[in-house]
């Protein structure tokens, strides 16, 4: 089967005022739909450049990224939204949802840019799915952390997207509240099917996904598989 | 794919759909607020003044072609051809005729010299006449004149000659039975002397011959008057120029009253002004006000990419919350633009007695299209910037984008203004002074600014930590601190400009023609007249003003060479003309007798020297309104053979202090020295003269007197005893004319004021968005400043001196500006003396630090008064 999310050589170097700063090199990566991959490394090792990559957000300097079997490298930033758009979707470390708009209407937002026009009901479903259903109408500000992270995960799932990235994603909430928000992630990962690209720079975490990747300065220095089952009583403990 | 493809692109709908939910949502934060209501400020100013303007020049308009009772007229002291008229009314202009001659009157009991006006059917073109059945009854309308057989008469003639309505007349040789009194007329002060020489009787034109007082050689007053189309009207002016070679022009009632015309030719300048500031103002605001709502928006605009929105579709999104606020701004700024105006009208109700006729749409239109340029020239540019924003964000907080940088939304915000400029001044004079204002400001505020910074921060090494924090603030935002300053200066500048406009020109106004200003105007009068006269007011508790010898003087040579004459090189001018002068003529087009006499016979080609004769006075006492700019008035032992010339008059006949004039008196030649040189107030209504005599000059020269009266309502009764008195006196009744400027001059001053009023809101806005712009920096680092350690009181002593620092600077510019433009602005285009303005020079530095400061003080005090920590966590959420 071909891969969902396929690297070939991307590398990523930006100029700054002391020269060229190579953030990325040479990473060949390539994930199967379903797969559930876990990004880790220490805090500036080029994960959230990584990620950015993969999900069309920004361009590489060099190599060919291909995503739902499209080359993003030969793409314009139009299309490039149009794709995110349709596959995928994302879950932040800083939640990132519209501080104006109610809860619900957050997670109806990715259904309406799809002209659907039951985007309340999937959204209310949604909600429901991740037990916010008594605070649709609730203000970002008015919930915490890990109800904003919810309500980020369910506008995750409301696209429908093949594939979710996920930077981070316990990075803001305690250890507690960050389990119960992976809990959620992964079961309705599951139900959904989806194709799960996770960065953290928690080890244990990463333990919870079938595959692990290791970046170090840029580099892949380890990708290696997980035996899933063995590690999923550890999060009880975390 | 494709299906997919399809589903996936939101349709226009959905984006308008996400588009007014974060309006309406959005509406909780306050930038949109001060957004919208910056739009409908714009909208309500300039729907408001015009709506005012528009309704108030009609009604103007309409009020001064009744002064003329037509919208043009043409006059000679001979009559111009019958077929003229006919011309006229075959180019479709509706046509009437006057004659106007002074006359005795006589009934069984006495007589009467009066200002006999004979009109054809068709007067008046433009106004009313007011008549009513007994003396000083009420008044109904009647425009269709006296019949064939019939006067009607002024109040005043009835007493004067003992008769009542009902009653015979005699004109000359025609017997008349007097059927109306005349209580108005529209064009009661035209014609000079022989409309105004006494009260009016009116007769119909066809009874003319029937006198026999018109014989050749007579004083009589013939007008042509003409209503219709202003392109007819202006047609039919040019072919009267060409027949008669020049000797004839029609006029329009700008001709007629310069007073008038003055005023509201700077009650308009004024408005223009005005509503441009408004609009420039509010614009600034929107900018402003839509820079920080994009600020905040880049974020919202990452996260929709992330979503899968284009950037196409984020710009359709953020077009429609534009749109949509535009049609909110416009529909509720006509709104109250038509309640500003209606406030207005109401509170001007005394003032404007005439009834408004309704207004035009225009006015909504001209909201509309200021509201959409306002728009797309301020606040387009920051907000279609969103599109560029990265999606990148979300992962990358710190990465800034750079959209907002680029000179693209100055060059549109500049464009905007000009366009608006231009537009509003519909004058290049105006638009070049304000855009060479804003540019000299904007280039003397990056020079003293630079300069203030080095000396400020070196003075804060001294000056205690909070001067320090306030100046390291400064320059840490130095960029934004110069557009702070930019901004409020150009806020101030205006305000000044408009406060500074509006005092000088109420006050001019006020000092032109006050509350006492004599309306009667008494002439004629004898040497052997004067001492009775004087005592005929004293016994009648009239207050006497002084008495004017004046005579008629032709300027022939000026150092012995013929004298230039001083409207030679631009025909089309008529010079100023002194009231006396006005009153005295009744074909105001030569402005005083023209005669032509050979000077230097050797030369008999020559075409012979024009003399203008000029109405000139002798007196020891220098008129009041009058001031010696050259030389010196004589003192009490003047030496005869001096002379006191008017300085532009002086200036046009190439005249200088110690010049040999001679002048024609009466036949004989004067001598005369200039010894000084004087300005005059020609808009006061008063007399003035061109040329002043030094006592024992002209003395034996057979002069006459003038004198001036304030007679208000019944006290006009007493005309009838002082001309039965004095019978060969002639008295000019400008009441009328001096009530009409002052009531003209009050409306313009209210709407003067309002202007005023709203350019401040405006002005008051923009201070405000300016402030907040900085507030979510301010937040953050005063967050962090605390969580360092620094008290509160240490903070808000530093946002104190950096506001009022500041706005201290903003205030020096702006008061440079100010002066700068009322300098061009006064000499230029409102034709008044500019003074440099004194308390300005510390009230606007002390204005801008105050205000400035206590706005900036009382916006950013919640800032101080937030934990640190709430504001790290909200800021960093
Ligand atoms: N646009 C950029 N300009 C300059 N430096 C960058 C840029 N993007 C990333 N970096 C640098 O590249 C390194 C990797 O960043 P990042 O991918 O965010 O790391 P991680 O997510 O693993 O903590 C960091 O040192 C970061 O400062
Ligand atoms: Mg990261």
């Amino acid at each position: 089967m071909t891969a969902m999310i396929e690297a070939r050589h991307l590398s990523k170097q930006v100029a700054t005022s002391e020269g060229q700063l190579v953030i990325l090199k040479d990473i060949s990566l390539s994930i199967d739909a379903a797969e559930a991959v876990a990004i880790v490394g220490v805090s500036g090792s080029g994960k959230s450049t990584l990620l950015g990559l993969m999900a069309g957000l920004d361009s590489a300097s060099g190599g060919d990224m291909l995503l739902d079997g499209q080359n993003l490298s030969t793409m314009d930033e139009e299309e490039r939204a149009q794709l995110r758009g349709r596959s995928v979707g994302f879950v932040f470390q800083s939640f990132q949802l519209l501080p104006s708009l109610t809860a619900l209407e957050n997670v109806m937002l990715p259904i309406e840019l799809k002209n659907d026009r039951d985007a309340r009901q999937k959204a209310a479903n949604l909600l429901q799915r991740v037990g916010l259903e008594s605070r649709l109408q609730h203000y970002p500000n008015q919930l915490s952390g890990g109800e904003q992270q919810r309500v980020a995960i369910a506008r995750a799932f409301a696209s429908q997207a093949k594939i979710l990235f996920a930077d981070e994603p316990t990075g803001n909430l305690d250890a507690a509240t960050g389990a119960r928000v992976i809990d959620l992630l992964f079961s309705l990962n599951a139900e959904f099917g989806t194709t799960l690209v996770l960065v953290t720079h928690d080890d244990r975490l990463a333990q919870r996904c079938g595959r692990m990747v290791r970046l170090v300065a840029g580099e892949i220095t380890e990708d290696v598989s997980v035996d899933v089952a063995a590690n999923v009583g550890d999060a009880a403990h975390v | 794919m494709s299906e997919s493809a399809q589903t996936v692109s939101a349709s226009a709908t959905t984006l308008m759909r996400v588009a007014l939910r974060l309006l309406w949502r959005d509406w909780r934060g306050g930038e949109l607020r001060l957004l919208l209501l910056a739009m409908v400020m714009a909208v309500t100013s300039v729907s408001g003044i015009a709506l005012f303007t528009d309704r108030l020049e009609r009604a103007l308009v309409q009020e001064s072609a009744t002064m003329l009772a037509a919208d043009r007229v043409l006059s000679g002291r001979q009559q111009p051809p019958r077929e003229w008229l006919q011309e006229a009314a075959q180019r479709g202009l509706a046509t009437a005729e006057v004659q106007a001659f002074a006359s005795m009157v006589f009934s069984d009991q006495g007589n009467l010299l009066v200002a006999a006006k004979a009109v054809s059917e068709a007067y008046p073109l433009r106004g009313e006449l007011r008549v009513s059945d007994q003396p000083f009854g009420a008044a109904y309308t009647d425009n269709d004149g006296p019949a064939r057989g019939e006067v009607w008469v002024e109040s005043r003639v009835l007493p004067g000659l003992g008769i009542d309505v009902g009653d015979t007349l005699y004109v000359g040789d025609g017997e008349f039975v007097v059927s109306r009194v005349l209580v108005q007329e529209p064009d009661r002060q035209q014609g000079g002397m022989m409309d105004n020489a006494g009260p009016r009787v009116l007769m119909h034109l066809d009874d003319v011959p029937v006198t026999n007082i018109i014989q050749p050689g007579s004083r009589v007053s013939y007008r042509y008057l003409f209503a219709g189309e202003l392109a007819a009207l202006d047609v039919y002016a040019d072919w009267v120029r060409e027949q008669s070679d020049g000797d004839f022009r029609l006029r329009d009632v700008r001709d007629e009253s310069q007073e008038v015309s003055e005023a509201l030719a700077r009650g308009e300048s004024f408005l223009l002004l005005g509503s441009l500031f408004a609009v420039l103002l509010a614009g600034i605001a929107i900018a402003l006000t839509a820079r920080r709502y994009s600020e905040r928006h880049f974020d919202y605009a990452a996260i929709m990419k992330t979503l899968g929105c284009t950037s196409n579709q984020i710009s359709a999104i953020y077009f429609g919350i534009l749109l949509s606020l535009l049609i909110i701004a416009v529909v509720v700024g006509s709104l109250l633009g038509w309640l500003v105006h209606e406030g207005i009208l109401i509170l001007l109700q005394t003032v404007i007695p005439i009834a408004l006729p309704a207004a035009s749409l225009t006015p909504f239109w001209l909201g509309a299209l200021t509201a959409f340029i306002c728009l797309f020239a301020f606040a387009m540019p920051p907000l279609l910037a969103l599109k560029h924003t990265s999606p990148l964000r979300v992962l990358r907080k710190d990465l800034v984008d750079a959209p907002l940088s680029t000179a693209l939304p100055y060059v549109f915000g500049i464009a905007g203004a000009l366009v608006l400029i231009v537009w509003y001044s519909q004058d290049l004079l105006i638009s070049v002074i304000l855009v060479g204002a804003v540019a000299g400001v904007a280039l003397l505020l990056s020079a003293m600014s630079y300069l203030l910074l080095r000396t400020g921060s070196a003075a804060g090494m001294r000056a205690g930590s909070a001067w320090m924090l306030a100046m390291s603030a400064v320059r840490r935002r130095r960029r934004q601190s110069v557009l702070q300053v930019l901004v409020f200066s150009l806020t101030i500048m205006s305000l000044l400009i408009l406060a500074l406009l509006r005092t000088d020109l109420i006050n001019d106004w006020q000092a032109q023609l006050p509350e006492d200003t004599p309306n009667h105007f008494m002439m004629n009068i004898s040497d052997s007249q004067v001492a009775g006269m004087q005592t005929f007011l004293q016994e009648n508790e009239v207050d006497a003003n002084p008495f004017y010898p004046m005579v008629s003087a032709g300027l022939l040579t000026v150092n012995g060479a013929p004298a230039p004459h001083p409207w030679d090189d631009d025909d089309d001018e008529q010079g100023r003309s002194t009231m006396t002068e006005r009153s005295g003529d009744n074909d105001r087009d030569a402005d005083a007798d023209r005669q032509d006499t050979e000077a230097g016979g050797a030369d008999a080609t020559d075409r012979p020297q024009r003399v203008e004769n000029r109405q000139v006075t002798w007196t020891a006492q220098l008129p009041p309104d009058n001031e010696v700019v050259a030389g010196s008035w004589w003192a009490e032992q003047s030496i005869p053979g001096r002379v006191s010339v008017e300085r532009d008059y002086a200036e046009r006949i190439d005249v200088n202090l110690g010049d040999e004039l001679v002048f024609r008196v009466n036949e004989q030649e004067v001598t005369a020295i200039v010894d000084n040189m004087r300005t005059v107030r020609w808009d006061n209504m008063q007399p003035n003269f061109f040329f002043i005599f030094s006592p024992g000059t002209l003395d034996h020269l057979g002069a006459t007197y003038l004198s001036t009266l304030l007679l208000e309502g019944q006290e006009k009764l007493l005309l009838n005893d002082l001309l039965r008195q004095f019978p060969t006196i002639v008295v000019l009744e400008v009441d009328a004319l001096i009530e009409q400027i002052q009531s003209i001059i009050a409306q313009v001053s209210s709407a003067i004021e309002l202007i005023a009023g709203l350019v401040l809101i405006a002005g008051a806005l923009v201070l405000l968005s300016c402030v907040n712009a900085t507030l979510d920096e301010r937040f953050r680092e005063n967050a962090i400043l605390r969580t360092l350690g620094a008290g509160r009181k240490l903070i808000m002593t530093s946002l104190l001196i950096e506001f009022a620092f500041i706005g201290l600077l903003a205030g020096v510019i702006a008061t440079v500006g100010a002066e700068l433009s009322l300098y061009y602005l006064q000499s230029e285009v409102f034709q008044q003396e500019f003074a440099l303005h004194y308390w300005v020079w510390i009230a606007g530095p002390l204005a801008g630090t105050v205000i400035i400061a206590g706005l900036g003080f009382a916006a950013t005090r919640k800032v101080v008064n937030s934990s640190p920590l709430a504001v790290l966590r909200q800021l960093s959420a």
